[in-house]
């Protein structure tokens, strides 16, 4: 059964617990995400991040609670959901022996989508990579260049809904400015997007609000207020607190 | 069809799945071919064969003009001609002789002093597409999918793919089913194109194809469990693999060949053909009625004709080859029996080694298994019996020797072999 959500709810975590290997990742975790929001989830190593993502897709099923994604159950409709999430995972590896181009449209076909070049060359340029690099070998590739692939695939995916995971991770500073812009842009058009990153200050640019996460619980949230973005040294010193407790 | 395409130009990009299939093809190509010559050959050898053993007989006639010495001197070629289907399983072809020139003396002797031409070939088998579909094709199998999910993990995209297909199942099987489809084009094309050439009925081609096609399914969901049950990164995979085409392809094989050959003992061809060397050469000191006695218990027709009185009669010495055959039939009787039980287990337990049911499919299928040797070995005693009733005939109502009476003679023709 399909708990009732409300239409302006896009991801919604309810009571969620996961175990993996008899240790517990994620307990008692709730929090919504709300259309065209977008959510970070912040918190040290361990805590729990990535595997509330994994959940999310349907990767992990959860002990007890429950997941939906435009409230539809994950465990239930496993494919349905992921067809309404683009994800970018932490450090990105496309196919190395393909080009930017033929990376985009295998894994687009993949999805069931169907793109001409001219498509796939202007979100390409969206994300800032050279034009002379779309046609190159991914092995030819610095790391931020594969992640703007990989961000040019979710653009391109056109899904209600974005999960990233560490998306700046190892992103040179103007990088990260292009990649927020881009974040911002896609929240504007309606998109709804969780991140999830141990990067307080990205966190604070671009986040509309902030889950602070310990040991799989959820310990504190923040939320912007109208046209300013959420004050970072509150956040960071919520951040120390936690991981030095 | 779109995601076969899909997975088909990827699959144009990967340069080690090429090699595999690549290497696939030239192997089984190279299997093919050597399957072929060695049937070129051994037909080739047959017509020679046949030419010259026509030509022998016309020379021993005009040297000779009476029924003993013409029965004694005239060599008869006996033969299984391969099978169109022979060249993709030569099987027991390698091991037994498919060839013979035999006289009117003991027979039994005669078709075992041929025996394991290539002992060689016991242990490790010919280079042939039964050899490379049963052994080799699991290794390629195992080749192609053995990193198809293990090294997404790996390289980190495994839950992005998963993720962007919808459905990680059908991704896989994708995958999979157009990289087994390749290699099945490549290991089956050389054979459908040979069959083409050399003739082979289609109904037997299909059969042979389908075997193989099963083989490759077994291998397919072997790997894919394997891999499908286990987060095993690629080099263990690989490892577990490997182990499993060892259990398989070498170890169950070997296992059964013992056990098999434990329950089922047998004496071997050159016990029979000593005994009966003893037997014929004891026979020169034997009372001449000893020997007749035995003999014509089992030709009761000639017992009013085999008084000897002569120190050599042709018919004497004819009865003591034939004596010779009687005393090593229960050897040769046991030696047939064993070997045709020794088989029927053999195809029974070959159910839990794929590749040797499949090596065992193809031999029975290109008649080159054990049973077409006996039933060789077989037509070899039918032709030789009527040989014997022949001569029988001339010597013991002592016939006039004439050519006319002489074109009589039995020939060996594939007749027999049915």
């Amino acid at each position: 059964m399909n708990t009732p959500l409300s239409t302006d709810i896009a991801l919604e975590a309810k009571q969620l617990m996961v175990v993996r290997s008899g240790q517990v990742v994620l307990q008692q975790l709730s929090f919504v995400v709300e259309k065209g929001q977008i959510f970070a989830l912040l918190g040290g190593n361990g805590a729990g991040k990535s595997t509330t993502l994994l959940t999310f897709l349907g990767f992990l099923p959860p002990t007890a609670g429950a997941a939906y994604v435009q409230g539809l159950n994950v465990e239930q409709h496993t494919r349905e959901v992921r067809q309404a999430i683009a994800y970018l995972p932490e450090a990105t590896t496309l196919y190395t022996h393909l080009s930017a181009q033929e990376n985009l449209s295998y894994l687009l076909t993949l999805a069931g989508r169907q793109i001409d070049r001219a498509a796939i060359d202007k979100a390409l340029d969206t994300v800032g990579l050279p034009t002379r690099a779309h046609a190159q070998r991914l092995d030819a590739y610095s790391k931020g260049m594969r992640q703007k692939v990989a961000i040019a695939l979710a653009l391109l995916r056109e899904t209600p809904i974005l999960l990233l995971d560490e998306p700046t991770s190892g992103l040179d500073p103007v990088a990260i400015d292009e990649l927020n812009t881009l974040v911002q842009n896609l929240a504007a058009e309606g998109r709804t997007v969780l991140m999830v990153t141990h990067d307080v200050y990205g966190a604070c640019q671009v986040a509309d609000r902030i889950a602070l996460l310990h040991n799989g619980s959820l310990v504190g949230t923040f939320s912007a207020s109208k046209g300013a973005p959420i004050d970072t040294n509150t956040v960071h010193t919520a951040f120390k607190e936690q991981t030095v407790r | 069809m779109r995601s076969i395409y899909r997975e088909l130009r990827f699959l144009s990009r990967d340069r080690a799945a090429i090699l595999w299939l690549g290497l696939a093809f030239v192997i089984t190509l190279l299997a093919v071919t050597a399957g072929l010559y060695e049937v070129q050959s051994q037909r080739s050898r047959l017509m020679q064969l046949l030419q010259a053993d026509r030509s022998d007989r016309r020379i021993v006639t005009e040297k000779h003009n009476d029924w003993g010495s013409i029965a004694y001197h005239s060599f008869h070629l006996t033969f299984d001609a391969p099978s169109p289907l022979a060249f993709a399983a030569l099987g027991q072809r390698e091991l037994l002789p498919w060839k013979h020139r035999i006289r009117m003396l003991a027979l039994e002797g005669q078709i075992y002093e041929a025996d394991a031409t290539n002992p060689a070939f016991t242990s490790i088998g010919r280079f042939d597409f039964a050899f490379v579909a049963s052994n080799l094709l699991p290794l390629f199998v195992i080749f192609l999918l053995y990193g198809l999910r293990s090294d997404e993990r790996a390289a980190g995209r495994f839950e992005l793919l998963v993720a962007t297909a919808g459905n990680g199942g059908h991704l896989w099987m994708t995958r999979a089913t157009v990289r087994l489809g390749l290699l099945a084009l490549c290991i089956l094309s050389p054979l459908v194109g040979a069959a083409v050439g050399e003739g082979s009925p289609p109904h037997l081609v299909i059969f042979a194809g389908s075997a193989v096609l099963l083989h490759l399914v077994f291998w397919w969901i072997v790997s894919n469990e394997v891999s499908r049950l286990t987060q095993w990164s690629s080099p263990v995979l690989l490892t577990a693999l490997i182990g499993l085409w060892l259990w398989f392809a070498v170890l169950s094989p070997s296992a059964i060949h013992t056990v098999i050959e434990r329950l089922i003992p047998l004496p071997n061809g050159s016990e029979i053909l000593l005994t009966q060397r003893e037997a014929v050469n004891d026979a020169w000191d034997l009372p001449k009625k000893t020997t007749m006695t035995a003999f014509t218990e089992r030709h009761p027709q000639w017992r009013g004709q085999a008084d000897i009185n002569q120190p050599f009669e042709w018919k004497w010495y004819y009865a003591f080859q034939q004596v010779g055959d009687q005393v090593t039939e229960p050897l040769s009787q046991q030696y047939d029996s064993g070997r045709l039980a020794r088989n029927h287990l053999t195809t029974r337990l070959s159910f839990l080694a794929p590749p040797m049911w499949l090596e065992q499919t193809l031999q029975s299928l290109a008649s080159t298994d054990v049973g077409a040797a006996l039933s060789y070995e077989k037509s070899i005693r039918n032709f030789h019996a009527q040989l014997r009733a022949f001569y029988y005939q001339k010597l013991f109502e002592d016939q006039p020797f004439t050519a006319q009476a002489l074109e009589q003679r039995p020939e060996y023709s594939k007749a027999h072999l049915h």
